[in-house]
């Protein structure tokens, strides 16, 4: 190597390691503060302001996960949960893809269909709690029924106005290269949208999560918001905590996992959008 | 023997002050293998009758026939390179020029033969699985190129391919559009705002009128091949092509009444 090839590489060098070090400067700022925050909540709650009963310390919060964990209950909690959300969330994802795809290239069926699904987006997903219960009795259908409520006009609405979006020159470049029919939707339409179906997917999520937490908290049953309801009526602050830490977790965890992987699919494919 | 006949076309939009002729009575006849420019000032309708050609919008008035038939819509018969690139951002560049023979059903190994012979043709051999947004815009275009090359179109519908590249890379892509030309002979319909680029590619320049979308001038170019920019017949043509152009653009401009120096 020349000197000058050992130069350039020890710039290179000192770029990916400058790299490295935002990445991790900012992954060190978060956790400080973090580590800040229960600092100050370690402190408020010795000085004993507050009833212990209503401001918990947080090694309590901690002690209740821990309990919690093993004599079973959380992680039941959870996977009663989970069932349910997956089980809603998944029927809309089968339903409101395709129903977007639709509603973005027919007109009529938008302005019927689409417009019934403008009207029902305004109306909190928690609202059809009562009329469930009615219909599907105290059953898992009923709970699935609200999530299929809460996330489905989201996902079909987003789905359908990305569809609307795509450039007029993709669909003419489809039209000569032969692309018709199933052909038509399946090639073009549905990877051209998949933007929009990430965004949808993932808006449709957060209110398949939030409409299962609120249904659970007002129909007594298994699941994490009904950990959430009996912490309340135990007096128990620190069960009530926990459960609340428990549900941020997982809307984090699902949004780093899941939807990170698509975004950055999307990032790769098209250049744009999506984190790095 | 012709080609692509339009007879009596017209094509009106609603603009805000009255009705804009895109195209109104306009007849052209285009032979098999001639490679006709269509120049004029924007807004002339020159994209209007490039996309009525291509089947995309239909004529209001009159018929557009392609040996003899009447068309209805797009067909694969005709295929259109866009002033911007057009190619699927989810599908890699030799996917991109594949996708065609894929809709048409042809068989996987065929298709990555014909792709790789393409790829070739347009020098793009090292980016077969590139995606389309890490490619230069001069790239795009020659595998915007290669995918309508790929279709194998009797007659093939430019509109302002290349007005968006610097022009070195225009030069080249002359260069690679003036082979495909030469070699199989295809029926080109070329729209542009830039008159030598008509020129050097053209063996008919139509010059349009500003308004109205109607024929103003012929000039059938008859210099030898393979032609350049800079070439002084090239230039001495275009330079006549550019007065008529302006001349036409300061009428219009005194008949709606501005005034120009």
């Amino acid at each position: 190597m020349s000197i000058e090839q050992e130069e350039q590489s020890d710039i290179a060098k000192v770029r990916f390691f400058a790299q490295g070090y935002h990445v991790w400067r900012g992954r060190a700022a978060r956790l400080g503060f973090f580590v800040l925050l229960i600092g100050v909540w370690q402190v408020a709650a010795s000085l004993e302001l507050w009833n212990e009963v209503l401001f918990p310390h947080p090694k309590e919060v901690a002690d209740a996960v821990v309990l919690g964990m093993r004599d079973g209950t959380l992680p039941q909690a959870i996977e009663a949960s989970m069932r349910r959300l997956c089980m809603g969330y998944g029927i809309s994802l089968l339903i409101g893809i395709p129903l977007g795809l639709l509603l973005g290239r027919k007109r009529l069926l938008d302005d019927t269909v689409g417009s019934l699904a403008v009207g029902l987006q305004a109306l909190p997903s928690i609202c059809w709690l009562p009329m469930a219960v009615l219909w599907f009795g105290l059953s898992e259908t009923a709970m699935q029924f609200v999530i299929i409520m809460g996330s489905l006009m989201s996902i079909t609405l987003a789905v359908r106005d990305g569809v609307k979006t795509i450039p007029t020159l993709y669909l003419r470049a489809a039209g000569i290269l032969g692309a018709t029919g199933w052909r038509f939707y399946w090639y073009v339409l549905l990877p051209a949208s998949l933007p929009a179906i990430i965004t949808g997917a993932k808006l449709g999520w957060s209110f398949a999560w939030r409409s299962l937490m609120a249904a659970e908290l007002l129909y007594v049953t298994s699941g994490i918001g009904s950990t959430l309801m009996m912490g309340r009526e135990l007096h128990n602050m620190a069960l009530v905590v926990a459960a609340m830490i428990l549900i941020i977790t997982i809307g984090l965890l699902t949004d780093r996992l899941i939807f990170r992987f698509g975004e950055s699919f999307i990032h790769r494919r098209w250049g744009f959008g999506g984190r790095d | 023997m012709t080609m692509v006949e339009l007879k009596n076309v017209s094509r009106v939009y609603l603009g805000q002050s009255g009705p804009v002729y895109g195209l109104s009575g306009f007849d052209l006849r285009i032979a098999e293998g001639e490679f006709v420019c269509i120049v004029g000032p924007s807004g002339c309708g020159k994209t209007t009758l490039l996309n009525i050609v291509a089947g995309f919008e239909p004529p209001d008035l009159g018929e557009v026939l392609i040996d003899g038939d009447k068309i209805a819509g797009p067909g694969t018969n005709r295929f259109v390179m866009f002033q911007e690139h057009a190619l699927f951002p989810w599908l890699n560049v030799s996917q991109n020029i594949m996708f065609g023979l894929k809709m048409a059903g042809i068989p996987k190994r065929e298709r990555e033969e014909r792709t790789a012979a393409l790829l070739k043709t347009v020098n793009l051999s090292d980016f077969s699985t590139a995606w389309i947004h890490e490619l230069s815009g001069g790239m795009k275009q020659r595998v915007a190129l290669a995918r309508a090359l790929i279709m194998d179109p009797e007659i093939l519908l430019m509109d302002e391919p290349f007005g968006a590249l610097d022009s070195q890379t225009r030069d080249m892509l002359h260069e690679e559009v003036e082979l495909v030309w030469q070699r199989t002979r295809k029926t080109i319909l070329f729209v542009t705002h830039n008159v030598r680029e008509a020129v050097r590619l053209g063996t008919r320049v139509i010059l349009m009128t500003a308004k109205g979308g109607k024929i103003l001038r012929e000039y059938p170019i008859a210099l030898p091949r393979n032609r350049f920019l800079e070439d002084v017949e090239v230039v001495k043509i275009a330079s006549q092509i550019r007065d008529d152009l302006r001349h036409e653009v300061l009428r219009a401009a005194k008949e709606e009444g501005y005034h120009v120096d």
